[in-house]
């Protein structure tokens, strides 16, 4: 299990049903049929891509804004897919002294509080935007949303801090998936428990014969033991509803363990698994880690780096050419894995329009440098148009110190929500020109 | 105060090419000691084969815990039974023995002297009548009881062949006819500051104003804000920062002019009184959040609760695991050789049979500076849920479920005769299963069960009988409905209203010891103590403590604990060059596998010994013995470790025998020099002396460094290159540090990196680096105490035992409780630490003092 030789590709997995993208049937899954409700006239889609420890400024960089703006260095394997991006620069974050820069990075990075808005780990912790786009449209599909998490680290270094970008609240992790093959027997292979509905309604009355006695914090956990209660009763109702035509597609399960894919393999496979569940309509909020913050411990990146490399590290050995070049070649590489996966949703037909057209894809990172672990001038590429709430092919450069959250206020109303405020934020980012 | 060292061990393991058994007897076995003068037949007794425990559920109700111990023998032998008693006194003896047809008649001999006798004969199996075999005068120490064969009854039937009869002992019980009080401790008084406010006042004008002042303000603090003894009172964080950083001689600063010894020694105590009146005042006891169960708890209370043979799914947490069970807390010490394997590292190790189907969820992560048992950070996300739903199904539905569960016959099985009408057979078994979930219910939620709660599991039991009509099927849905209740899966504490804390009740502080202890819920000896209100009693409390201790439940301290202080995890990920370090890895088929699989085996070990030899918790830091493999001997002694073999099979990646090797120098023993700290706090190319300092700080001291600040610049990978330029890596480091703000840090931490220089990437001893240049590892502790190289830094931790038992006396509360600890529990880590130093560091003291503290027996009123 360790330092394993490789000869073959080991991903043998969605085979059966070939890529994601050529999926068959797929007319099957389309909401009407699952949820046998009028249609609403597009089904937007929110998705997050999030990289650990910031990106190489200098190479990130961009030199020209508006729509004829030109991709830079890091970002060059967008080129073939430019029509379908928009970049943002110029948006911040503030941070909050005395807690771990990673840590805060991806845990607040989704829901930027303000700093006075302080959980008690310490970190301004608040329900993240993906869970608040969940709210508005997640609340018609199985499951809510998907937290996933390309994670390789088999030691448990970090904490929970550092390896989730998703939360329901203080306290109350979305907890990433890291296992291809959960994720997968999660979404398509539902066996039918029945009991545990009756389970459920059971196990609830004992939460609320408990609740008062006792005290307001635990109270709280309560409250998400119950929350939990009722989100997974409706999962259950609305999966056995699509089970008859999930079955008729008959997917084939994962067949490697995920720690002995490469890393592509391991991205793509995660990036593919979004995406089925987008297509089948298991879910329409998704985020996916590509690696956790910090977790200094070395990790193999096939075909990349011919050593074991400890992607933290790199980040403060930046002052070194060399090892700056070979930063850069990592922030492409994953770069590139983005624009393989948005890709495969510009090929997914909807109608008269696309997957990715009706989505709303966002690669970023908490940290714009993790050289000095700051979180002014933040990495944004959001690929799709949100069902035509997004202008892509450009770049809008905002002025310097323009909170981030305003960027989420305005996606959280793309996506139809009535929010005005969010976190720290002091208005909005236009989204089209 | 200085430690005795190891004498014990140094006389036997010079002696340890002998054989390992000649030692057990000179060893003392660590008896258990009974509560309220029980004596448990199957459990507080020293005695050899052919006694046994046999458990009597099948038999019916009154055994106490459900067992007693049998002894079978020939007319003429004895049965002989050691127990312990605490104290000498005058007792009323009493003794409940077992009758039944092939029981024999016995002569009872207490310490040799003949008492009385009895025929144990009776047509059925039952409890005989409770003897009273009147009054002794017993001293402290092991006395012995001692039943002999004389004959038989007329009637009674010879067991397995002519003249063997059976004897069976529930229990023995000593009434102390001259109880005297419990000593409470002494406090010792503690010296006064002298100083009033205004000598206060002065100090901070003189010593730290012109850099935390109206024109300066360091690290964001104006200490001139504070004008009046309130105002330090208002902020008592930050007074326990100042009274450390002066305690420490942090501040002011080395290149500062300093205050006199005295004042600064005044000005501690002047703050610390402070800080202790107002904690007094206010007793602002933190709350502990309701947590979750992490998953090696969960699996030990499901093993627990329904008398499992074993493990649910395999448990990485588990590191060390064996096939002969070694650790045996009731003998006293550990054996001198073991046979184990690394289950997080190790390949096919044993793998103790499982329930199939049965699928783990994840480890929870640890707190940053902490554990994986903080109720804030633990939650039940609907995936969570699922999760569980799913796992509690899956394990009654295991295919081996019958043959893993003990309780399998009594709990879910049930004959029903077959004339029986519709309705009767309804009440039939809605009884049955009535009178089973009154008592499972009652062990998993670890509380009284009210009627409302009884009738629901009831009602949904009926639902389920009326689906499938089988008993055995519903109970299984009710088991797996138990497994998924908040009741079952947090660990609830009622909520406090009236005052600002109270006791806990007697049930939430069993709960709180079995979870401390065993990482699992209550016993049955402990939820009896509870139901009647006996534990909460400071004797039976201790007395409790003490015989958990001595349950092999108790290895969970190893697993759970010792393992995620150590933070041993880290070595799972550490990949040590593979060209400069090649002897790091061994090559099986086309496989790698890595040396630290066996390392992470020899701090846990170490760790378990100090637990069961109830040894000084300084052991930890400076021992004189470690358990090796010989493969692990040689990675420390040899110039080339493994007689230079090449990558295949370089090394055994199996079992290993660990043999209690004496070490010849203080360079090795402690924790802190094991290979596996070591190497996980290197880089791949060579060490990084501000991670071992950083892990030094955190684990050895309590006292982790704050985040880093944001820029932190990054040195060469590899110190070839650095040694090439003519630099040590500690001068390259100095070099490198050029912004002030990180030097008060830094100072703190550094030395104790550097300190550990003599040990490579991979935690092997080096005199000098590989280039030639000198290792220079002289630093200071706090700044105060001074030391050359690693053998004075482990004096100077050995002859001031209070730094290291406070920080581990910290780290061990914090678990107990599952919350960070704060300021105000100062008053009651001081009050551990004063009591550990008293006892020498004795292991079990630390772990009783945690009980005893006031924070581990209250509960907070969230509402404060």
């Amino acid at each position: 299990m360790i330092l394993k030789n490789k000869t073959i590709s080991r991903r043998r997995f969605l085979r059966g049903a070939g890529a994601a993208v050529s999926l068959p049937c797929l007319n099957l899954m389309s909401p009407r049929s699952a949820s046998g409700s009028e249609l609403p006239r597009t089904i937007q889609r929110a998705a997050f891509f999030y990289v650990p420890n910031g990106v190489v400024q200098s190479a990130w960089h961009l030199q020209s804004t508006g729509a004829d703006f030109a991709l830079s260095e890091t970002l060059q394997p967008l080129t073939s897919v430019k029509k379908h991006i928009s970049v943002f620069s110029g948006l911040d974050r503030i941070k909050v002294s005395g807690t771990d820069g990673h840590a805060q990075a991806s845990t607040c990075w989704l829901s930027s509080a303000a700093p006075d808005e302080l959980s008690p780990a310490g970190y301004p912790l608040k329900r993240t935007i993906d869970q608040l786009i969940a709210d508005q449209i997640g609340q018609s599909t199985p499951f809510r949303s998907l937290e996933l998490s390309c994670n390789p680290y088999r030691d448990n270094r970090e904490s929970v801090y550092f390896d989730n970008i998703s939360w329901y609240g203080h306290g109350h992790v979305a907890k990433s998936m890291r296992d291809p093959r959960k994720v997968f027997e999660r979404l398509f292979q539902v066996k039918e428990h029945r009991q545990h509905a009756s389970v459920l309604d059971l196990v609830q009355e004992d939460a609320r014969s408990l609740v008062n006695d006792l005290g307001r914090e635990d109270q709280q956990k309560l409250k998400e033991y119950m929350e939990s209660v009722r989100t997974v009763e409706l999962q259950i109702q609305r999966v056995h509803r699509k089970q008859d035509s999930i079955n008729r597609l008959k997917l084939q399960s994962p067949i490697e363990p995920w720690f002995e894919l490469d890393r592509d393999e391991y991205i793509q496979l995660m990036g593919d698994l979004m995406i089925l569940a987008f297509q089948t309509d298991m879910t329409r909020v998704a985020s996916l880690m590509v690696a956790p913050e910090r977790w200094g411990a070395p990790q193999i990146v096939q075909g990349l780096f011919d050593k074991p490399i400890v992607h933290h590290s790199m980040t403060h050995g930046q002052g070194d050419p060399k090892i700056q070049a070979d930063l850069a070649k990592l922030d492409r590489y994953h770069i590139e894995q983005f624009r393989v996966l948005v890709e495969k949703m510009s090929q997914i037909k909807e109608g008269d329009s696309t997957l990715l057209d009706q989505s709303m894809f966002l690669f970023g990172s908490g940290l714009s440098s993790g050289k000095t672990h700051v979180y002014s001038d933040l990495p944004i590429v959001i690929a799709g148009k949100a069902g035509g709430m997004i202008q892509t092919n450009f770049h809008r450069r905002e002025e310097k110190g323009t909170p981030v959250a305003n960027l989420w206020v305005s996606l959280l109303q793309a996506m139809g929500a009535e929010t005005k405020r969010l976190g720290d934020s002091t208005g909005n980012v236009a989204l089209t020109s | 105060m200085i430690y005795l060292q190891h004498f014990y061990f140094t006389i036997f393991v010079l002696l340890a090419t002998l054989n390992s058994a000649v030692f057990a007897q000179e060893r003392k076995p660590r008896l258990p000691v009974p509560i309220n003068g029980v004596y448990e037949g199957e459990f507080h007794f020293q005695y050899s084969k052919p006694a046994r425990v046999q458990s009597m559920r099948s038999f019916g109700n009154g055994w106490s815990n459900d067992a007693h111990l049998l002894w079978d023998g020939k007319i003429g032998e004895s049965c002989h039974l050691r127990f312990y008693v605490p104290a000498k006194s005058r007792y009323q003896v009493l003794i409940q023995l077992t009758k039944a047809p092939d029981y024999g008649r016995f002569r009872l001999l207490m310490d040799d002297k003949k008492i009385s006798e009895i025929d144990l004969y009776s047509n059925r199996v039952a409890l005989a009548d409770l003897i009273k075999l009147g009054e002794f005068d017993l001293s402290q120490g092991l006395h012995q009881l001692r039943l002999e064969l004389i004959d038989s009854h007329p009637k009674a039937k010879p067991f397995r062949e002519k003249g063997r009869f059976l004897m069976g002992l529930d229990s023995l019980q000593l009434i102390d006819q001259n109880p005297k009080k419990v000593e409470s401790s002494i406090r010792p008084p503690r010296a006064a500051s002298r100083w009033a406010w205004t000598d206060l006042k002065s100090f901070v004008r003189n010593s730290c104003v012109r850099c935390h002042g109206t024109d300066k303000q360091e690290a964001e603090l104006d200490l001139t804000s504070l004008q009046s003894v309130n105002d330090f009172a208002a902020d008592l964080k930050l007074t326990q920062k100042i009274v450390s950083a002066l305690r420490q001689r942090e501040m002011p600063p080395e290149d500062e002019p300093q205050p006199g010894a005295e004042s600064r020694q005044q000005a501690i105590l002047f703050l610390s009184d402070l800080i202790d009146d107002q904690l007094q005042e206010s007793s602002r006891l933190p709350v502990v959040v309701m947590r979750r169960l992490n998953r090696l708890e969960y699996n030990n209370a499901v093993v627990d609760l329904l008398s499992l043979r074993s493990d649910l799914y395999p448990l990485p947490e588990r590191v060390i695991r064996a096939g002969f069970p070694y650790f045996q807390p009731s003998l006293g010490f550990l054996p001198d050789q073991v046979r184990i394997g690394n289950r997080a590292l190790g390949k096919n190790q044993i793998e103790q049979k499982l329930l199939q189907g049965v699928v783990p969820f994840a480890m929870d992560l640890q707190a940053e500076h902490g554990f994986n048992n903080r109720g804030r950070e633990l939650s039940i996300s609907p995936l969570m849920l699922e999760t569980f739903l799913k796992l509690a199904r899956s394990i009654v539905d295991s295919p081996n479920f019958a043959d893993y569960c003990q309780d399998y016959v009594t709990l879910f099985q049930l004959e029903i005769p077959r004339n029986l009408s519709e309705a009767d057979r309804l009440k039939l078994v809605t009884m049955k299963a009535k009178s089973r979930l009154q008592i499972l219910l009652f062990r998993a939620f670890r509380r009284p069960i009210d009627a409302a709660t009884l009738d629901r599991y009831v009602r949904f039991f009926r639902d389920r009988y009326a689906e499938s009509q089988s008993f055995s099927h519903s109970m299984k849905s009710v088991v797996a409905a138990i497994l998924a209740s908040p009741k079952f899966l947090f660990i609830v504490e009622t909520a406090q209203r009236d005052q600002k804390y109270a006791p806990l009740n007697d049930f939430e502080l069993a709960s709180r010891l079995s979870f401390f202890l065993w990482s699992s819920i209550p016993d049955q000896t402990l939820l009896e103590l509870a139901e009647s209100g006996k534990l909460s009693d400071p004797a039976v409390l201790e007395a409790q403590v003490h015989n958990m201790l001595l349950s092999p439940k108790s290895k969970s301290l190893s697993e759970n604990f010792a393992r995620q202080w150590l933070r041993l995890d880290q070595l799972i990920t550490s990949v040590p060059d593979d060209q400069r370090f090649a002897k790091y890895y061994s090559r099986i088929g086309c496989e790698y596998w890595k040396f630290g699989l066996q390392m992470m085996v020899e701090p846990l070990l170490l760790f378990e010994s100090v637990m069961v030899e109830d040894s000084s918790i300084m052991d930890l830091i400076d021992s004189s013995y470690a358990y090796r493999s010989d493969e692990l001997q040689s990675w420390y002694r040899d110039k080339i470790p493994f007689n230079d073999k090449s990558i295949v099979n370089r090394f055994n990646t199996n079992q290993q025998q660990f043999l209690r090797r004496k070490l010849p120098s203080r360079r090795e023993g402690g924790v802190i020099t094991s290979a596996a700290v070591m190497t996980m706090t290197s880089s791949p190319l060579r060490t990084s002396p501000i991670t071992r300092g950083a892990w030094v700080a955190g684990v050895i001291l309590n006292q982790p460094p704050p985040p880093p600040p944001d820029a932190v610049p990054e040195i060469e990978a590899d110190d070839d290159v650095i040694e090439a330029k003519g630099l040590t890596l500690r001068q390259r480091l100095k070099q490198h540090q050029i912004n002030p703000s990180c030097a008060s840090c830094h100072a703190k931490i550094d030395p104790l990196g550097f300190v550990l220089e003599n040990y490579d990437a991979v935690g092997r001893w080096r005199d000098q680096y590989r280039s030639g240049l000198k290792i220079n590892t002289s630093g200071k502790l706090f700044g105060e105490h001074e030391f050359k190289d690693i053998v004075e830094f482990k004096k100077v931790l050995v002859e001031h035992p209070e730094i290291f038992t406070r920080a581990f006396s910290e780290h061990l509360l914090s678990y107990a409780l599952g919350r960070k600890l704060d300021v105000s529990d100062k008053p009651a880590v001081n009050k551990i630490v004063r009591n550990v130093i008293a006892d020498r560091g004795r292991f079990s003291r630390v772990v009783s003092e945690v009980v005893r503290s006031f924070p581990f027996r209250h509960k907070a009123n969230h509402r404060q």
